[in-house]
């Protein structure tokens, strides 16, 4: 064999060899994974991992957790430069309906469009899965992208059941119950509620309750906004802004604009406050602060009628993608096999106090125990559906933080006017007027 | 006049030399720069693979005019000009007067150096952390001070976060305008600073009429580097408070809008084309500030110093 024979022929060896090590199922896998940071969440994940490479000796798992808010970038760069084989992706939401004319369609839309995830529709485990959740929440032109986790309720606030009952408070169900409650406490010199306002979002979390108790059906309310049926200074609105304001003002605690999100739950469990509105995804922070404190969970009964409150706004929460353009595809698929096995996800929801998606999983935490009277009146609220028109301005959102101490509306009427002035600019904007 | 570098690979050799680093300029520099204007054109989302296509200045049109939104940015871009003038003025101000403390035959004038320095090799997210800790509004250190004084702040949490945020930009960058400082002051010969005592020149005359004009190249460079640097920050707001309606400034406007980060909670799309346009704004706004004042200083040093 001549020299030249003998080149070409490692050439040809060094690029053969590679490929069948790759192309071996049985070879070793490491398998990309990103999560968002939810600590109950990352606990179980790390210990399923741990089982899942136990039962797959040739697949490690590189477990990557980034904070909730960097998810979205974080998947972008990832899957932009082939690097996650298994992505955390909320449900899917705020899609572009038809009455929203020049709207930008959400991120998953355009991943999926981009071909970034793959088709998961014939899969075996989407069988375990409720197929509404599937359809609401993973479904995007009758091709499944994504099977969902679990849902929350975003609607409630956690009580204080032994201060309740030191003070002979009953737990309100009504807005005025609420008003008169929040007084007592406030007499005693007792915060009335508490949210981790430093990161801005926590403090409007419970006002949601407050606006879907007053606009029950919140995809119609957001096709109101956008076709004018529905005006954010109109009679209804103006008991929103009103109570909102109450409830910025008077019955968060002193000093609430400058909690850290993750703190909240924390001061909520430590007796310095009555109670704390916020989503069902705090109860294991609050048990893990105070694992004996006595709590509860209610609706936020925001409208003056009882059974306007009796029921629970909240949405679709992570689920599972995998990148279409994934080198360890069936790694990938055995990740979300063993996951949707229905002991494993039960085991699942129990740690992170999801409402579950697959129909035989059942609500066995304290916070599913809380959520389970109502859980039939469970609707997705206003954040999920509402897309802004292009040009509007920034105040034409129900939010509770505009009001001072938050930010700098301290006159409901001229923040009300002021959202819909917004809002109608870029409605104005969208159809040309 | 002969070329300096001889002839054949003499002549070569400086262009090779210079070509790993203007190669780097390219990639890292020039062209994400001229990526960016190009993507301004465009409805881009920064997703892989998704349809990007030419809108003309649409883009631009938007930003600038479009609905209650346009006028939303303009009082961004206010704000950023506010807070540029603020923290340029303030940072020099300070960087100056510690500088000139800290060359004086005092002692700690080492640790001093270090301490004021400290908070420059702190990445933003520590900085913000360490000042959210300290100014967190139920029973922090901040407001313990202002409790003993009878008073009450919500600090981050109040309309006043935007001051705040000035107040800790300025604490994170002053410690490199008073090195630039330091630096320059001990250029200035001993011997000027003898001439004037024995001609009886006060205190107040010395700085006057031997450090101030002689400090000139470092009070340029400090300007520059302080104009530039303010107008383009944005980080801190991103850690101390969040997106938050009527506190942001243009940069953090564009990263929200980039990354879909405008509503506090959801992530919502992400409009990369219309946040390079946004960007070229910020760009011509520090060019045209910057320009200006590298012309007037540049003018001041020459009147100056010759």
């Amino acid at each position: 064999m001549n020299k030249f024979r003998l080149i070409a022929l490692t050439l040809v060896l060094a690029l053969i060899l590679p490929l069948g090590v790759v192309s071996a199922q049985d070879g070793p896998v490491t398998l990309r994974v990103l999560i968002h940071q939810n600590p109950p969440m990352v606990e179980f994940i790390e210990e399923f991992n741990a089982r899942f490479t136990e039962a797959n000796p040739n697949i490690t798992v590189d477990l990557s957790v980034v904070n909730a808010n960097d998810l979205a970038t974080v998947t972008q760069t990832r899957l932009s430069a082939g690097d996650i084989d298994v992505i955390d992706i909320f449900g899917f939401s705020n899609s572009v309906q038809p009455y929203m004319s020049g709207a930008t369609p959400p991120n998953w839309q355009v991943m999926i469009e981009a071909g970034l995830l793959l088709d998961l529709t014939d899969q075996p485990f989407l069988a375990n899965y409720d197929p509404v959740s599937i359809q609401d929440s993973g479904m995007y032109n009758d091709t499944v992208y994504a099977i969902n986790l679990g849902r929350v309720v975003y609607s409630g606030i956690y009580y204080n059941k032994d201060m309740f009952t030191e003070f002979g408070v009953e737990i309100p169900t009504t807005w005025d119950e609420l008003v008169a409650a929040c007084e007592v406490f406030t007499a005693e010199g007792i915060g009335c509620m508490t949210a981790g306002g430093a990161d801005g979002w926590p403090i409007f979390v419970g006002a949601y309750g407050l606006l879907g108790s007053l606009f029950p059906d919140q995809a119609a309310y957001v096709e109101g906004l956008w076709t004018g049926d529905i005006k954010f200074n109109d009679e209804q609105s103006m008991v929103m802004w009103e109570r909102m304001q109450i409830y910025a003002r008077d019955m968060m605690e002193r000093g609430a604009s400058g909690i850290p999100g993750d703190a909240a739950p924390g001061r909520f469990a430590s007796g310095a406050v009555a109670m704390f509105p916020g989503g069902s995804w705090y109860a294991s922070a609050i048990e893990s602060a105070e694992p004996d404190f006595d709590w509860g969970y209610i609706p936020f009964p925001g409208s003056d009628v009882v059974e306007d409150n009796q029921g629970w706004f909240g949405k679709y929460d992570q689920g599972w993608a995998i990148a279409a353009g994934s080198p360890n595809v069936e790694a990938a698929l055995l990740y979300l096999e063993a996951f949707s096995e229905p002991e494993n996800y039960q085991a699942f929801v129990d740690a992170v106090g999801f409402i579950p998606t697959q129909p035989t999983a059942t609500l066995n935490t304290k916070i599913g125990g809380e959520i389970a009277q109502y859980l039939d009146n469970f609707r997705v609220g206003y954040e999920q559906y509402w897309v802004a028109p292009t040009g509007v301005g920034q105040w034409a959102s129900p939010f509770a933080s505009f009001f001072a101490p938050f930010n700098e509306w301290d006159d409901a009427a001229a923040l009300a006017d002021r959202a819909q002035s917004d809002l109608q600019s870029g409605l104005d904007e969208v159809s040309g007027s | 006049m002969t070329y300096p570098f001889g002839r054949g690979w003499q002549r070569v050799t400086p262009y090779l030399l210079l070509a790993p680093g203007l190669l780097l300029y390219f990639l890292i520099a020039l062209g994400p720069s001229l990526a960016t204007s190009l993507y301004s054109f465009t409805d881009a989302s920064g997703v892989a693979g998704a349809p990007v296509n030419f809108i003309g200045l649409e883009n631009y049109r938007e930003f600038l005019f479009a609905g209650q939104a346009a006028r939303d940015n303009i009082d961004a871009l206010g704000r950023t000009i506010i807070f540029s003038v603020v923290v340029s003025s303030a940072q020099f101000g300070l960087g100056l007067l510690v500088a000139i403390l800290l060359t004086q035959q005092l002692p700690g004038t080492r640790f001093f150096r270090t301490l004021f320095f400290m908070p420059v090799i702190l990445g933003v997210v520590i900085q913000g952390l360490i000042w959210r800790l300290f100014l967190y509004p139920l029973g922090g250190p901040a407001s313990k001070i202002v409790e003993m004084f009878g008073g009450y702040s919500e600090f981050l949490g109040s309309t006043d976060a935007f001051w705040w945020v000035i107040f800790v930009q300025i604490w994170a960058n002053m410690g490199i305008t008073m090195i630039i400082f330091i630096a320059g002051l001990q250029t200035i010969s001993v011997d000027l600073y003898e001439a004037a005592n024995i001609d009886g020149a006060s205190a107040w005359q010395r700085f006057r009429f031997v450090t101030w004009p002689l400090l000139t190249p470092s009070v340029n460079t400090n300007l520059i580097l302080n104009i530039i640097g303010s107008l383009q920050a944005w980080q801190l707001f991103l850690v101390l408070t969040g997106y938050r309606q009527g506190t942001q400034v243009l940069g953090y406007v564009i990263y929200a809008q980039g990354f879909g980060q405008t509503s506090g909670s959801v992530s919502n799309a992400f409009r990369q084309g219309y946040a390079a346009a946004a960007s070229i704004v910020l760009f011509f706004l520090v060019l045209i500030i910057g320009m200006t004042a590298q012309y007037v200083l540049r003018r001041r040093e020459e009147r100056l110093l010759g």
